[in-house]
């Protein structure tokens, strides 16, 4: 019986665009929108311009534009006063400026918009920072050793080198649309009450524990063909890569099935209308993918955002996703926490999905 | 095995089945047994209780008091060994609009332990019945109203029930489709079929049931066949036109029969004839403007039954 509901509720799906386009396609647009923001819109891996003016002579000056050249991830742009420095950063052409005036007893003026986000700012300002304070050493820049060297502590596994902005949106999108199927299952209880069909399967000699498998069932099968699609096409057309073992990935993706169907119990016992549910359901899950990262990673959230993001299980998602991603030789057991964690909402979405649940409704 | 009418063993048998919604009662304590090969109709108006009445005769809402019988299998000890007796026609639309006929049919089967081969001879066989074999292939949606509950219908006949339910089953379709559904009912319980046929249109009971039920209120009030309830609780009936004091006159007359007011006309069964009635009009300050006997039907029966008409409670 199980059977025929899998080979109906995908008769179903293929007839319904609406569902195929917001299970299968629009995360495949989401991803290529925040792909490519998160990439730097095709500039990833170029060095940013910063413009610099030093008067003609000054050895303050040039230190400073020969320490800036010398660093990585910058392309000093120099010219030829402070006010064409100061122009450009204001046109966004360079996203940063220093201008050194002659006279020694005066800062070094950093030109940067301080309306900007403190992300975006801080970075720039700190590593601008160190540049200044290299060439202002006593000893030859070119003397002095590395001030710096960033290492992994022990117990963390290795990051890749070379991380794509796909590497975080496939998870983040995957993990936001993934938890969309649990507003189909709640919509295929409220569509199967109004149409009558629930009636005619409790008429039917089939026990209500299997009438309830048979919407869930189906529906996990098409969240695990929905996640397997998204990484599929995130690792074939994006490069998104699994540092990660496949069976950590597996694991991972089908407790966020799980605990998506069991979301979906819990949105359908609660019930209302199929255009309550499309309303309030909706928002209810963008909220928790926002909370949890999936449009904007946890990792840049102020502390108490970021605690509140384990709150919502797409959190606890992405931040397996992140270790299977993005650090190598992530095993099953390194993501165990947060497999547990997803097993534990799917466990509690589906216990009070079934206490409310009102069969005879 | 519970005895139904006459001889014959009862198929469905309901003892003191009765639902309360908290307060509420929708059905009070209803008995009735359908027998084997019996076509049941189970009339009254909307509200009255009569899906409330064979949804816990399904199975489907689980009854405060009583018990259900199908077959001579207790639904509540047995439930599923019950339910595979019966068939179910709702009176939604319950089917899949997006998916064929053929579709909808394969997956219907499938609750009733159908597949392979069996599963698709009485796919065919209930095609066939319902006449609907050559749009089989058709998404529903592409169906007529008519056809649409047609399919409904093929649908609970798969696992060719002991008893088919069917719950207003000609709810918004066209003349055609409607014949067609009495005709299919009907060869269905030539060939033996137990039928119970729930509606609010005495016609279709006239014209198909053995024998009524009449439900009202949640509660069974009469059964019998049609002549029998018609002999039994409809006496001859009148219309009467009145002018004059006509509020005082329907008072009046309320008194000395069963009556329904519609303005200034008044339909009567009068309890002792025609005089005292007439008296109690003009006594009260009526006139008989025009007066009508009525040939004594199911519709005056059921005035008689339940004080008010079928369609003006519905």
């Amino acid at each position: 019986m199980i059977g025929a509901a899998i080979r109906k509720d995908v008769w179903l799906l293929l007839r319904d665009r609406g569902a195929l386009i917001s299970l299968f396609a629009l995360p495949i647009a989401f991803i290529v929108a925040f792909g490519f923001m998160f990439e730097g819109g095709g500039e990833r891996g170029k060095p940013r311009a910063i413009a610099i003016w030093h008067a003609p002579g000054d050895a303050r000056g040039e230190g400073i534009a020969r320490s800036l050249a010398e660093a990585p991830g910058f392309a000093a742009r120099p010219l030829a006063s402070a006010a064409e420095v100061r122009a450009q950063v204001a046109a966004e052409d360079a996203i940063a400026g220093l201008v050194v005036p002659p006279d020694r007893a005066l800062p070094v003026e950093l030109v940067i918009d301080l309306g900007a986000p403190a992300q975006v700012r801080g970075p720039i300002q700190g590593a601008l920072g160190g540049v200044v304070m290299r060439a202002l050493s006593p000893i030859p820049s070119d003397k002095l050793p590395p001030m710096i060297e960033a290492k992994t502590p022990p117990g963390i596994a290795k990051p890749l080198e070379d991380l794509s902005g796909f590497q975080v949106t496939v998870p983040g999108n995957a993990v936001l649309f993934g938890f969309f199927v649990a507003l189909t299952v709640a919509m295929a209880f409220t569509g199967e009450r109004r149409t009558g069909t629930w009636r005619r399967l409790l008429a039917a000699p089939v026990p209500r524990w299997k009438a309830l498998l048979a919407t869930l069932v189906p529906y996990s099968l098409v969240g695990a063909c929905q996640l397997a699609f998204l990484f599929g096409i995130g690792t074939l057309a994006f490069g998104m890569q699994v540092a990660g073992s496949l069976a950590a990935l597996i694991a991972l993706s089908l407790s966020v099935v799980v605990c998506a169907v069991s979301l979906g119990l819990l949105m359908g016992a609660i019930g209302g209308s199929e255009k309550q549910l499309g309303g309030i359901g909706s928002v209810v899950l963008l909220v928790m993918g926002m909370l949890g990262g999936c449009m904007f990673p946890r990792v840049l959230m102020p502390s108490f955002m970021k605690s509140l993001g384990l709150a919502v299980p797409h959190g606890w998602a992405l931040d397996g996703y992140y270790a299977v991603l993005v650090r190598q030789d992530t095993t099953v057991a390194d993501v165990a926490p947060q497999i547990v964690a997803l097993l534990g909402f799917g466990a509690a979405f589906a216990l009070l999905g079934i206490l409310l649940f009102r069969f005879e409704r | 095995m519970v005895e139904g009418r006459g001889s014959r063993p009862a198929v469905l048998s309901l003892r003191g089945l009765g639902k309360d919604y908290g307060a509420r009662t929708a059905v009070g304590a209803v008995d009735l047994d359908v027998a084997r090969g019996e076509c049941l109709g189970l009339l009254g108006p909307n509200g009255a209780g009569k899906t409330t009445t064979i949804s816990m005769a399904c199975g489907v809402v689980t009854p405060t008091r009583g018990t259900v019988a199908i077959g001579g299998v207790d639904l509540a000890r047995e439930p599923f060994a019950a339910k595979a007796k019966l068939g179910l026609v709702p009176q939604e639309l319950a089917i899949y609009e997006e998916l064929s006929g053929l579709q909808n049919l394969c997956y219907f089967g499938a609750l009733y332990g159908l597949r392979g081969a069996v599963l698709a001879e009485r796919i065919e066989w209930a095609l066939g019945v319902v006449g609907l074999r050559d749009r089989a292939r058709d998404p529903a949606k592409q169906y007529s109203g008519g056809m649409k509950r047609r399919l409904n219908l093929a649908a609970g006949l798969l696992h060719r029930p002991e008893l088919l339910i069917l719950d207003e089953p000609t709810v918004g379709v066209d003349p055609q489709s409607r014949n067609h559904i009495f005709e299919t009912v009907r060869k269905l319980g030539q060939d033996g079929m137990t039928i119970v046929y729930t509606t609010h249109y005495m016609e279709e009971v006239e014209a198909l049931c053995d024998r009524v039920a009449i439900i009202d209120a949640g509660a069974i009030v009469a059964t019998g066949t049609v002549a029998e309830l018609i002999a039994a609780h409809a006496g001859k009936g009148l219309t009467l036109e009145l002018a004059g004091d006509v509020d005082a006159a329907a008072a009046a007359a309320a008194a000395h029969g069963e009556l329904q007011r519609d303005g200034a006309t008044l339909r009567v069964v009068p309890a002792a004839g025609l005089a005292p009635l007439v008296a109690a009009i003009e006594g009260a300050g009526g006139t008989i403007a025009r007066i009508e006997s009525r040939e004594a039907n199911l519709e005056t029966a059921f005035l008689v039954l339940t004080g008010h008409a079928l369609r003006d409670a519905s």
